[in-house]
């Protein structure tokens, strides 16, 4: 393998990090590829593209709350910021704060204030409330940010993540959540994403996605915008009750049939195997998959 | 470099079960004087083979491997062919057909149908159970080092189980209630890894086919537990995590009626 595609290995490795090990992954890698330079320079890529999808969170400089980085939250290029390195800024809404992401340390610098478009801004507002509001009601350690969209006047994104990385006990988990709310054409369509992972001598992970679309009420972006966010806030809730309460389901039944289905926990007979019994006499043809005939060199 | 395959060994406890073949290839293009380590400490997924002189499946793993060919247990033959393939000697490749048999039986018993294959090569052993499902696969793997030292023997057991399965739904919970509103929903459930366990044992060795019962014992044994293991990791633990990300109560609700509590007990402790 030449240096360019052990670099893309490396980033493929990357981008499949459990919740919270990416440093674990990226120190393997590094042991692995051992060249520290070619290293931090090619990966770069990926580590970006793991963070925006990942919906990393960052302290928010000068502020008590996080803020979500991700696609939704980059400063519109051609926008006042446009620096030599104005390409790489994202920025809070709820603080109206833009900052420099540093993809590697995860850290918000160099913050500037950031006049969000006025014409979406109330209605903007009236969802973040609700969805704090929400999100305190539902989630441990959640964080929300809502977005409007770039040159899309009704349409909103609402991205939800919440974390919880227990190292020292072997698991991770995230989930994250996100709603484009188009008021135009009075959809709100949603994913819900949940990964865990659990390594305490193995490695298992539960991985899913849940994708929503629905139509939004009539009568909902007449509505004042207070009355009308909180609305969608509480369809958004009530979906994601309704997901995590058909996820316990889906665990039921992986429990009670496709895994029974897999391995027995015990024989039929209710008893362990007799194991003088079984060397003794063979069970016929019907126990070989009715094939019949045995080693032939024997 | 022992520290290099560490690395190794710890990013394959970490990336996504499900993509574990596809990753142990890469590595193995990334470091290729590495890939014995990797292959024989990385338990994958079992392939199925045809034993075309017998008729019968057997698995394909590493401890049946000799360059690209595999060796079926019921035919002792490779597959390619191979001249000079590793073979276990006369008196173990006796035992071997036995344990085949035996483990037959067994797979028959717990798994109801599936595929087992047990490999015995001089110095120590392995044997594999498998059997699949539509919505789920169970790989079973378990290699043993038996130590005769009289009329006893020392086993040292490795047992590694690698369980996947997939639930998928289109609109769940919909038929529940009458909506109003126009929905469509997908999802996809996964829940995939592998777990391995050790334990060591001492047990009596009548004769040598004594192996075989002191082995199948503790296999069984092992199954078991880890079967129980299994379950109260997949079903219970990772459950768990998403449970206390989200909470299906309103938090504010229970942390309200908390407070309420709290100031209850104050004041009827001031009056008592």
């Amino acid at each position: 393998m030449d240096p360019q595609e052990r670099i893309q290995a490396a980033s493929k490795f990357l981008l499949q990090s459990p919740p919270g090990e990416i440093n674990d992954v990226l120190n393997d890698v590094r042991n692995i590829i051992s060249d520290d330079d070619t290293l931090q320079a090619g990966v770069l890529p990926a580590l970006q593209e793991y963070n925006l999808a990942q919906f990393i969170t960052a302290s928010v400089p000068g502020r008590q709350h996080q803020s979500i980085v991700s696609e939704a939250a980059r400063v519109p290029s051609g926008g006042e910021d446009e620096e030599a390195d104005g390409e790489d800024r994202f920025w809070d809404p709820r603080s109206r704060t833009s900052f420099k992401f540093d993809h590697l340390t995860l850290e918000a610098k160099e913050p500037q204030s950031y006049e969000p478009e006025a014409e979406s801004e109330p209605f903007r507002t009236a969802l973040e409330t609700s969805a704090l509001t929400y999100i305190s009601a539902h989630f441990h350690d959640g964080v929300v940010s809502v977005f409007p969209t770039h040159g899309a006047l009704n349409k909103y994104v609402i991205q939800v993540v919440a974390n919880k990385y227990n190292p020292a006990n072997f698991w991770s988990g995230r989930w994250r959540s996100e709603y484009i709310v188009d008021l135009e054409a009075r959809t709100i369509t949603g994913r819900i994403l949940v990964n865990v992972h659990y390594y305490e001598q193995g490695n298992v992970q539960l991985s899913t996605t849940h994708t929503i679309s629905l139509e939004l009420p009539s009568g909902i972006a007449s509505s004042p915008e207070a009355s009308s966010a909180s609305k969608i806030l509480a369809i958004i809730s009530d979906e994601e009750t309704k997901y995590q309460t058909s996820l316990n389901e889906s665990y039921q039944d992986m429990g009670d049939k496709t895994f029974k289905s897999l391995r027995r926990a015990l024989p039929m007979t209710r008893a362990k195997l007799d194991w003088d019994k079984v060397l003794g006499y063979k069970l016929g043809v019907e126990l070989s998959g009715g094939k019949g005939g045995f080693g032939a060199s024997t | 470099m022992a520290d290099l395959v560490d690395s190794m060994l710890d990013l394959m406890r970490r990336l996504p079960p499900t993509n574990v073949e596809d990753n142990v290839n890469t590595l193995i293009e990334m470091c290729p004087d590495y890939a014995d380590d990797l292959l024989g400490s990385v338990d994958q997924p079992l392939k199925v083979l045809l034993d075309k002189a017998t008729g019968k499946e057997y698995l394909a793993c590493d401890y049946n491997r000799d360059g690209e060919s595999y060796r079926s247990p019921w035919s002792n033959e490779y597959d390619p062919p191979l001249e000079d393939g590793t073979v276990p000697s006369a008196k173990l490749r006796k035992l071997e057909v036995t344990a085949n048999e035996a483990f037959d039986t067994y797979r028959e018993m717990y798994f109801e149908g599936g595929v087992s294959s047990v490999f015995l090569w001089d110095l120590d052993e392995g044997s594999s159970d498998d059997k699949s499902e539509p919505s789920g696969t169970w790989d079973s793997i378990h290699v043993f080092e038996a130590a005769e030292r009289g009329r006893q023997a020392h086993y040292k057991l490795t047992s590694t189980i690698m369980l996947s399965m997939i639930n998928r739904g289109v609109n769940p919970g919909a038929d529940k209630e009458k909506e109003k509103i126009e929905v469509k929903r997908e999802n996809e459930t996964a829940l995939s890894g592998s777990m391995t366990r050790q334990i060591e044992q001492d047990q009596p060795l009548q004769e040598f086919t004594s192996h075989i019962t002191n082995i199948g014992k503790m296999i069984e044994d092992m199954e078991i537990k880890m079967r129980n293991l299994l379950q109260e990791v997949y079903f219970g633990k990772t459950r768990d995590v998403v449970f206390d990300l989200r909470s299906l109560e309103d938090l504010e609700k229970s942390r309200m009626q908390r407070e309420l509590q709290k100031e209850l007990l104050g004041s009827l402790g001031k009056r008592t």
